[in-house]
């Protein structure tokens, strides 16, 4: 079926329109306006802003530690309304099936959960399987493993640690390599309570410097599309931004992505020794296009911290609110669970809340700084529409600053940023930026060819309000959102890559895990066999 | 081949299929209990539960939310086996028949070798079994064995934390020695683990007691714990529940919405009570029978060959990872996994079953 989209605002960084036009689209895929020009369908667009779907890269949506999560917090998900037809589970709050409803609403068709441990990766596959009608990707964790830090400090040749990083990324399925605190939680595991960019691992003797300087190169060598998805040490902590400009320097001009970074952005400025220091941030990352960064934008909310930062969430877990939190000591990683309330009237929450605005608006370039709440531990992702609107209004963001406290004004520089994006910076941001970082080549993007993912929102002026209920959205051409309501179900794909390696890295493994556990490494693989459907998986391309 | 009988006389599958849909479908409340299944087997009866806008109930809820509730309320610090296995150099077992509820625990943790991981490697590994009972006892060679029932576990634990805390007891002189020498072993742990089993029949009450001995143990060194799972599939189950309603199960879909209510969502209350009028009883690893005494609520029994109840609708299934390869939480990881089938048949799984009863179940209309 040919179908148009008619006299919208077309957003499309990918193909440079910004311009009032037709999208046409056949069996699920974009196409050029045909030559007779006659379509089965034909939408009118006018008063719409039209963009391809919407991309999050980074959005704690499913695994083990996200069910621990839901299963500790019950008092902060109780449901509200009965669901509509065809949409099982739909309103059953923080589901994998409403967790698919809400961001096909706001008009997101993929996203990507960044904190798969390997150990734990059939979980994680089986809750995205249960995400409805979006496409999802997952990043796989090391940097914490015994395998690789033997390797490093053995200082195995390169080809080695590259074909343990290609095999482990490819087996469990996922789309690319996270590194979270280097060597922070193998250390914790080890008493230590504190672990900065240059301090030792006990055991292994290596920094995290040298581990995710290792696994940055392994990723471009192995041809990961992504670079290298680093969370940083000393989360959270005043003064870190030190760290964040140190690690900046030590990524040494290769592609790297910097998670979360306005957990970083924080001097030592003012009588609660604690300030923004994202202006410095920044500067840095203008001057270096080879990072790429994710804001983990605070909004004033109730929320829950997930991290598999489990030194950061141990020393977390006499602020939690409510106080109670679990701490997963895991095979690598593991995850720490522990529950947070921003406060506007905080002092510490408005200076995150301004860090992260800060950051958005004081990066040049939309494809290099990208939207996130760091879903949930920020703030939830259905807070993006709120967001949106504060990029796109200085007005609005003078509102809030009103409410904050007056004190945190004078450690910000916020109040004199007047930026306001615009619907192609978003959709930079959020589309093609989103999609050139993972290596999509079929999304982002309302080209001819590309799958037709494509959210219609009705310009508004209460561009939150446009943005949280789309008024159309078509996934792989299937219309599934109309009128900000999804109508039915459809099945999404897991989107992984399948990076090449020599064999003989299978034997090595088989045989640690025979040594190291008495167990046949298979019991932690992610068959096809496991999940409930056939065609689960899509893969992508690796880069030659 | 697989069967199905009604009052313990065979009827075709389709039939059978047919009439527990109507049964269900029927029913103003209808309860999806047992849940003794795979994976995907608890997500097709959960899916089912919604739809039908009944209720659904773990047979072993009873023990894993003695376990979820120390979680929800208080906290929790876990590890996997495997973890505990190289690194934990200070190992507490606590409470009798742990061996009984995991048989491959002593082969996982292999207590009789020293830890592989971290800068403690190679030094022996100290075992102490808190309230083991009489055959288990020896089962670990060098193990200290502290004597106590189950009722005294709790107790115990509190003498300990209050001494690692430097609290006064109330023990003769003797007692108090040996408790601040347990005390001091802990507090030189590098990484401590303890290993327990709700399902022995700890209570909630012990388990937090263990619990804020570990948070307090955290205060100065590692510290940690290692739960093992409860029968018929429930660590996973838990899981699947947990990601597709956002609570465990005693969850009911009433309002159209789930709604978790460990107290009113109990499978032998809404039976007994009359609440529930209809019930789809799922125990596909044993054919364990539910724990009601009501028997004049219409019943649908999904069980493996040999475990028809003489009354009601029986669909034989398949065992996990028996007869059909399962998805199962894997107590020796932590994790969830493919198990392979030991003795392949053709009996259905319980995903299947249901699947086929659903296709019969209209959509109920939204309000
Ligand atoms: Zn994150």
């Amino acid at each position: 079926m040919l179908t148009v989209l008619r006299g919208g605002h077309v957003v499309d960084p990918a193909t440079g329109k910004d311009s009032v036009g037709d999208v046409w689209f056949e069996d699920g895929k974009i196409v050029a306006p045909p030559a007779g020009g006659k379509a089965d369908e034909d939408i009118d667009c006018s008063g719409h802003v039209v963009m391809a779907g919407a991309i999050d890269i980074h959005s704690h949506i499913a695994g083990g530690n996200v069910n621990t999560a839901r299963l500790l917090l019950p008092e902060l998900h109780r449901g509200i309304r009965a669901r509509l037809a065809n949409t099982p589970l739909s309103t059953a709050k923080w589901s994998t099936y409403e967790t698919g409803r809400l961001y096909a609403q706001m008009g997101f068709t993929t996203v990507i959960e960044p904190a798969m441990a390997p150990h734990h990766s059939l979980q994680t596959h089986l809750e995205l399987n249960d995400v409805p009608i979006i496409d999802k990707g997952a990043l796989t964790v090391l940097g914490n493993d015994d395998f690789l830090l033997r390797q490093i400090r053995a200082r195995e040749p390169e080809s080695a640690i590259n074909d343990y990083v290609a095999q482990t990324v490819g087996s469990v399925r996922s789309l690319g390599l996270k590194c979270i605190n280097p060597g922070g939680c193998e250390s914790f595991k080890e008493n230590m309570r504190a672990f900065g960019l240059d301090d030792e691992v006990p055991f292994y003797g290596l920094t995290s410097r040298q581990i995710f300087q290792t696994l940055q190169k392994a990723t471009q060598a192995v041809g990961i599309p992504h670079p290298l998805h680093l969370h940083m040490n000393n989360l959270g902590i005043a003064g870190n931004v030190q760290t964040a400009l140190d690690t900046i320097d030590a990524a040494q001009g290769l592609p790297m992505h910097l998670a979360h970074v306005q957990f970083y952005a924080y001097g030592k400025e003012g009588s609660n020794a604690f300030s923004s220091a994202a202006a410095v941030f920044a500067e840095k990352i203008n001057a270096n296009p080879n990072i790429t960064v994710d804001v983990g934008q605070v909004m004033f909310s109730q929320t829950v911290t997930i991290s598999s930062d489990v030194l950061k969430q141990f020393n977390s877990m006499p602020g939690g609110s409510p106080r109670k939190g679990a701490i997963f000591d895991g095979d690598a990683n593991g995850g720490g669970v522990v529950p947070y309330a921003y406060k506007i009237s905080n002092y510490y929450n408005a200076i995150q809340w301004a860090a992260g605005l800060e950051l958005f608006l004081l990066i040049k370039n939309p494809e290099q700084v990208f939207f996130t709440t760091d879903h949930p531990n920020g703030g939830p992702f259905t807070a993006y529409p709120e967001l949106f609107a504060l990029l796109m209004s200085a007005e609005l963001r003078a509102e809030m600053m009103s409410r904050l406290p007056a004190e945190a004004l004078e450690h910000t520089t916020l109040p004199s940023l007047k930026r306001e994006y615009n619907y192609y910076e978003i959709a930079q941001m959020s589309r093609s930026g989103a999609a050139k970082l993972f290596g999509f080549t079929d999304r982002g993007s309302l080209a001819p060819g590309a799958i037709a993912d494509i959210a219609v929102y009705k310009k508004s002026r209460d561009v939150a309000g446009m943005f949280r209920k789309a008024a159309y959205v078509y996934k792989d051409g299937d219309l599934v959102v109309k009128n900000g309501e999804v109508s039915h179900y459809k099945r999404g794909k897991t989107l992984h890559i399948a990076p090449r390696f020599d064999n003989n890295i299978n034997k090595r493994l088989d045989a640690y895990y025979a040594e190291l556990y008495g167990l046949p490494r298979g019991i932690f693989d992610v068959p096809d066999a496991a999940l409930p459907h056939k065609d689960a998986f899509a893969e992508v391309a690796c880069k030659e | 081949m697989s069967k199905a009988t009604l009052d313990g006389k065979a009827i075709a599958l389709d039939d059978a299929y047919r009439q527990a849909a109507s049964i269900l479908s029927g029913a103003k409340f209808p309860l999806v209990a047992g849940l003794g299944a795979d994976v995907p087997g608890a997500r097709a009866a959960i899916l089912l539960a919604e739809r039908l806008r009944g209720a659904f109930d773990h047979l072993a809820s009873r023990d894993l939310l003695a376990d979820l509730d120390v979680k929800r309320s208080f906290g929790m610090f876990t590890t996997t086996a495997n973890e505990a296995r190289v690194r934990a150099d200070v190992v507490i077992l606590v409470g009798p028949g742990l061996t009984k509820q995991w048989p491959g625990m002593l082969e996982r943790l292999a207590l009789e070798q020293a830890p592989v991981h971290g800068t403690h490697a190679g030094k022996p590994r100290q075992v102490i079994w808190l309230g083991p009972d009489a055959e288990e006892a020896k089962a670990v060679p060098g193990a200290r064995i502290i004597p106590a029932t189950l009722e005294e576990i709790s107790g115990v634990l509190a003498v300990w934390r209050a001494r690692v805390g430097g609290r006064r007891v109330n023990l003769e002189a003797a007692k108090l020695e040996l408790v601040d020498g347990l005390a001091q072993t802990l507090k030189d742990a590098k990484f401590g683990c303890f290993v327990w089993a709700s399902a022995v029949g700890l209570d909630a009450l012990a388990i937090e007691m263990m619990q804020a001995l570990v948070t307090d143990l955290n205060v100065t060194t590692r510290f940690t714990g290692l739960h093992i799972g409860a029968r018929a599939g429930a660590a996973g189950v838990t899981q699947a529940s947990g990601w597709m309603t956002g609570f465990p199960p005693r969850t009911g879909f009433g309002r159209g919405y789930p709604e978790h209510d460990p107290w009113r969502f109990e499978a032998s209350r809404l039976i007994d009570s009359g609440e529930a009028d209809a019930a789809m009883w799922i125990s596909a690893f044993d054919g364990e029978a539910p724990s009601w005494t009501r028997s004049d609520i219409p019943l649908i029994t999904l069980a493996p060959a040999g475990a028809a109840p003489a009354r009601g609708l029986f669909i034989e299934v398949g065992q996990p990872g028996v007869t059909h390869d399962a998805v199962l939480m894997a107590q020796e990881t932590g994790g969830m996994t493919l198990r392979t089938a030991t003795a392949p048949s053709d009996a259905p799984t319980v995903a299947q079953v249901i699947d086929a009863i659903m296709a019969q179940v209209s959509e109920v209309s939204p309000c």
